[in-house]
């Protein structure tokens, strides 16, 4: 008997120290940090959709897209002004039409030589259901209308007047495409992406990681470091741990839980900005009781902004003051938080018709910050009468059910890539876009809708910013969401990771990065 | 036997048929249009309906069904992630092998501490050590796995740095996965290997083996485990198949593109194509290994295998 159970306990024991032997020598196996200097390795919370820049909206894509491909022009996040890039320079000729001087000398990938008919290609094809995923950013191009002129200028036009458009042009999803490498690659470009950018792609490990390499043909100043190793993490506190423990460089997206821990390392710093995102709360001003402007206001003055943001978001981004992101470009920043009086609240309910109470339903994505808000604020809206059901969604459930318009309020949030205002106001108070299409509070202000149509079609200057400063006053006072909070962008690095800088628009540049 | 395994596999047709039907109409039924979910929050009504006309999704259901069996059954061919566009095969096949690996090294740990641990508290029982092992099967039973897992990367991780809390490529990444995701089966093995044994240590014919003069590790190992053996096999055929399909917590934290998180993902997105592939891969493997464990018990039973024939 005593033999059988010494044998079992053998077995055991073998399996355990084999396990601490290989955990002991894997970790003394690790790379050494001095030797892999030319790597950088980056953790990022998910895997890109597509590396077809026409394939996917997202900013995981994005992120990979960006260090790839370049577009013809890009947007310098410290004086908020567009700079050449793939395109010298650029001319207004009439309010519909811009001719584009192109660089010369600039290669992609597969050694191709960038040229006016790859633009014209690029373009093209975003209106083809290839391109259906970034349809609302060329809808103000006249596709039809661009003009070769010769391999280096291109004449582009628009369908009605839009200066904003010199900043579409900026976004990652225009980026600049190899006319060749699309046709040939086929049907699987998204996984064989050829761009002019600082790296090319190597390999691709779905859900794991995407490896980039220098592209030593690059037409401007090189990168540094030679390899990007993007490895795909979805977990925040393990992004972190591997940060601490020296896996990776660079951690994205660094979740408020680990804010504190990633400030304390003393081998680690962190980089934060506010971005271009704003989450709120949404009135479905369609129907009753949020028809009525008096409830919508009766609301604002019920919730505590402020101490919902802290509570939820433990000191990452900060109250917002209105709807649109306070880095954007004609941002109204003297609007003023509103103010918190829940007397002022239970008054102008009653004035409503609702002096014995209301009782609602509050929506949410499964967004763990975004359900904390939702019960804090049930709380607050207690306090004035309010009963509220707080009911949680999955995201294609919940994005279906809000486009219909079946909500009476609603969280969400709304991230403009593109440095201009109209990305955020036409599709979420113009009423031509009521429900699906971004107006999911069902708002409808004739005024408004003329006012965004207006200045959308102004050229820069202070006739501009005054029609988008009107605007942002008449949505803080019509109230069809109430704005709660500007999202912020947290990074995590290691000391010794220089020259990175967190971007508003939530896609990072990484070619600029090098190690001390 | 032959003929046996060749109707086992027979059966599989109306198995894979009743499976997708079920996924599908499960899909379909499912709020959350996956055009709308492709083209994000900025795209327009029109076009919506444009890549809703593109992707075939304004078909009746049964057009849509109709088409995926033919695809499926003419030219094999499951088609293409709505959101990559890339091949369904290509990502669910290594998305499989690395479960595949995760699960097969869990189970196999699960059944070499497991089982020891079974037998030893059935020949030993209420001693001290059964005591140990058991309370240690039930913590393990009782211990949902992702509470486990930040456990183990909490330990070996951040405070010992001996183990990477990521990745899949070498043992040592192995290591943590492993133990998160066999704990469990491991506490279950147990507890069916001892009670198992209990059984048929107390019965006549081991008395008789014994009487012979047998030595006490013949006696155990071969004319009691023998006879024990056939509920253990079932309980770690079962382990192995929800294993497959449920290791997609261990996935996630550790960082593990498995084909657990890939469905997730794809549930998420709508992706119909990779839920679909999905669902049959998982669907024809859980019932490889059902056949499998069949036969495993005809190997360690004549009794069985005299059925068979």
């Amino acid at each position: 008997m005593g033999k059988i159970i010494r044998a079992c306990l053998i077995v055991m024991l073998l399996v355990v120290s084999a396990a601490v032997i290989a955990g002991c020598g894997g970790s003394g196996s690790k790379p050494d940090a001095a030797k892999t200097k030319d790597i950088l390795t980056v953790a990022m919370g998910s895997d890109a959709k597509s590396l077809d820049p026409q394939g996917s909206r997202d900013i995981f894509s994005n992120q990979i897209n960006r260090q790839i491909y370049d577009t013809l022009l890009v947007m310098d996040e410290a004086s908020n002004k567009i700079v050449p890039a793939l395109a010298e320079s650029y001319k207004k000729i009439d309010d519909l039409t811009y001719e584009f001087k192109l660089r010369k000398g600039v290669k992609f990938h597969n050694g191709e030589i960038f040229k006016a008919s790859d633009v014209k290609f690029t373009f093209e094809r975003a209106i083809t259901p290839a391109g259906a995923s970034i349809g609302s950013l060329v809808s103000n191009i006249d596709v039809g209308g661009i003009k070769v002129v010769d391999d280096y200028t291109i004449i582009i036009k628009l369908k009605t007047p839009y200066p904003g458009f010199l900043a579409v042009l900026s976004a990652d999803n225009l980026s600049m495409l190899n006319e060749k490498a699309v046709k040939s690659a086929g049907k699987d470009y998204g996984q064989n992406p050829v761009g002019t950018g600082k790296y090319k792609f190597v390999s691709w490990k779905r859900g794991n990681q995407i490896a980039l390499t220098r592209f030593d043909d690059y037409y401007g100043g090189k990168s540094k470091i030679k390899d990007v190793v993007i490895r795909i993490i979805p977990e925040g506190t393990n992004r972190v741990i591997e940060l601490e423990s020296g896996g990776v460089d660079i951690a994205l997206d660094v979740t408020t839980n680990d804010v504190k821990r990633v400030e304390e390392n003393k081998g680690l710093q962190l980089f934060r900005v506010i971005d271009n995102s704003v989450t709120y709360m949404g009135f479905n001003a369609g129907k009753k009781p949020f028809d009525d402007i008096r409830v919508r206001q009766a609301f604002s003055y019920a919730i505590d902004t402020k101490s919902v943001v802290e509570s939820a978001w433990r000191g990452v981004g900060k109250p917002a003051t209105g709807m649109v992101a306070p880095n954007l470009i004609y941002a109204d920043n003297s609007l003023k938080q509103h103010e918190y009086n829940p007397e002022k609240a239970r008054q102008l309910l009653k004035e409503a018709g609702y002096a014995s109470g209301l009782k609602l339903e509050i929506w949410t994505n499964d967004r763990k910050e975004r359900i904390d808000m939702a019960q804090i604020m049930q709380n607050m809206l207690k306090e004035v009468g309010v009963e509220v059901e707080i009911k949680v969604f999955e995201w294609g459930a919940y994005f279906e059910k809000t486009g219909k318009g079946e909500h009476s309020m609603f969280l969400m949030s709304w991230t403009v890539s593109i440095n201009d205002p109209d990305q955020i106001l036409d599709p979420l108070f113009n009423s031509k876009n009521l429900g699906a299409a971004g107006n999911r509070a069902f708002y409808s202000n004739p005024k408004v809708d003329a006012l965004i149509v207006k200045a959308k079609a102004m050229d820069d200057g202070d006739a501009k910013k005054q029609a988008y400063q009107e605007i942002q006053q008449i949505i803080m006072a019509d109230l069809p969401y109430l704005p709660l909070l500007n999202g912020e962008q947290v990074i995590g690095a290691k000391k010794n990771v220089k020259g990175f800088k967190a971007s508003p628009g939530a896609v990072h540049n990484l070619f600029n990065v090098s190690f001390e | 036997m032959l003929k046996y395994v060749f109707r086992r596999i027979l059966f599989l047709v109306p198995v894979i048929l009743g499976v997708t039907f079920i996924v599908f109409t499960m899909l379909y039924l499912t709020p959350g249009d996956p055009a709308a979910l492709i083209l994000g929050t900025q795209a327009s009504p029109d076009q919506v309906l444009l890549l809703r006309q593109e992707m075939g999704l304004d078909q009746p259901f049964i057009v849509q069904y109709a088409t995926f069996l033919k695809n499926l059954i003419l030219f094999q061919d499951i088609g293409r992630s709505y959101i990559s566009n890339s091949p369904v095969l290509s990502e669910i096949i290594p998305a499989f092998f690395i479960t595949m690996k995760l699960a097969t090294t869990a189970v196999i740990f699960s059944m070499v501490i497991g089982i020891p641990a079974g037998i030893i508290s059935a020949i030993k029982p209420y001693s001290l050590i059964d005591t140990v092992a058991m309370i240690l099967a039930l913590i393990g039973t009782s211990m949902p796995i992702f509470w486990l897992g930040l456990l183990l990367i909490l330990l070996f991780t951040v405070q010992l740095n001996w183990l990477p809390a990521s990745g899949y490529d070498r043992i040592d990444q192995m290591i943590m996965p492993m133990i998160a995701l066999g704990g469990l089966s491991t506490a279950i093995i147990a507890r069916m290997t001892r009670s198992s044994m209990l059984e048929v240590i107390r019965q006549d014919y081991i008395r008789t083996v014994r009487a012979k003069g047998q030595t006490e590790s013949v006696i155990i190992l071969r004319h009691a485990l023998g006879n024990a053996l056939v509920p253990i096999i079932t309980v770690v055929g079962l382990q192995f198949g929800s294993l497959l399909g449920g290791a997609v917590l261990t996935e996630t934290i550790f960082s593990i593109p498995g084909l657990g998180r890939l469905m997730v993902e794809a549930i998420k997105m709508r992706d119909f194509p990779i839920v679909q592939g999905g669902v049959l891969v998982i669907a024809i493997a859980f019932c490889v290994i059902n056949l499998v464990v069949d036969l495993l018990y005809a190997y360690v039973n004549p009794r069985i295998r005299s059925q068979y024939k």
